[in-house]
């Protein structure tokens, strides 16, 4: 899901960068800092839409750096339990495969995909129904649910099933599952 | 030291000799045009609501400590300020041709009052009171009139 939040941010500044241009510094600073990244907490912070630099900064003693408090208004990314997404395949294995939701790495198990699609590496990595009406292989676009997370400080991955009603490879022609 | 005699005369309070330290000392908005705004050398002391403060803790009660820097918070503000210009801070004052010291570009500062900084001299009890460089009387300055 994705979320418009208020973040804070303490960001040090070099002195070279003082004078007039120092808010459009500071913000670009942020921007390179911060956009793109993960937290754990936030979830991906996708855009910075908004960036207000809080009053003045100070000075740390000792390295001439001056810390300045900025808050800033996020675009973040969250995934969460039960989520429903919608991802692009990236690598099919024997043991399941791996798609990818924007920043967020799925993992799919065999387990967690239905008994009648089986693995098949006769040619390109795929699995696919006997009938060979289905097939998820490499850049297939898969409807999954999330059924875990591992949240780390820095990242953030999934696992997925598409073991459910309305799950699986998405079809142009709308016929469903 | 002649320095404390000063004090004496000034500080409101006479039951400290020694002026509190600066723990710490703020970087102002960085921007030129803000700097030297109409406060006067001098003055009495004003109790301005000073603009891009960050608390309103300390700004609405009239300040009580000293209009005279201290010579601590003289050294650290120098001290400070020559470090950033060292580290390439834009300079606040016109420099003549070969003028490269930091130091004395920042003792040249402090005597046109450009100093981008506002000194937060914490009291015994917590609580802290602004003063920007600009506003405070530089006793070294005082001297160096008298001898001229």
């Amino acid at each position: 899901m994705f979320f418009h939040i208020v973040l804070e941010r303490t960001m040090l500044l070099h002195p070279r960068f003082f004078g007039p241009k120092l808010r459009d510094t500071l913000t670009h600073q942020l921007l390179q800092d911060v956009e793109g990244r993960c937290d754990g907490k936030n979830g991906f912070i996708v855009a910075v839409t908004n960036v207000d630099p809080k009053g003045s900064g100070e000075i740390t003693s000792g390295t001439g750096m001056v810390k300045f408090p900025v808050s800033y208004n996020a675009l973040v990314f969250r995934p969460f339990k039960g989520e429903v997404l919608e991802c692009v395949v990236t690598q099919v294995f024997k043991m399941g495969f791996f798609a990818e939701a924007g920043p967020l790495q799925v993992f799919v198990s065999n387990h967690l995909i239905p008994d009648d699609l089986t693995f098949d590496s006769t040619q390109e990595p795929c699995f696919k129904s006997d009938t060979g009406e289905w097939r998820i292989q490499k850049e297939t676009e898969v409807r999954l649910k999330i059924v875990g997370m591992r949240i780390d400080a820095t990242n953030i991955s999934a696992i997925g099933t598409i073991k459910d009603d309305f799950l699986g490879e998405i079809r142009d022609d709308a016929t469903g599952t | 030291m002649a320095d404390e005699d000063e004090y004496g005369d000034m500080g409101g309070e006479g039951d400290y000799e020694e002026e509190p330290e600066p723990d710490e000392v703020l970087e102002e908005e960085g921007e030129e045009e803000e700097e030297g705004k109409e406060r006067a050398p001098g003055d009495e002391p004003d109790i301005e609501i000073r603009e891009g403060e960050p608390d309103e803790a300390a700004a609405d009660r009239p300040r009580k400590t000293t209009r005279f820097m201290t010579k601590y918070e003289r050294a650290r503000v120098l001290g400070t300020r020559a470090l950033q210009i060292s580290m390439n801070a834009p300079i606040m004052v016109d420099l003549d041709a070969n003028e490269s010291d930091p130091l004395e570009i920042a003792m040249k500062e402090l005597r046109e009052r450009k100093i981008p900084f506002t000194i937060r001299r914490y009291l015994p009890d917590g609580s802290y009171e602004d003063w920007g460089v600009d506003e405070l009387i530089n006793p070294d300055m005082g001297r160096r009139i008298h001898n001229a």
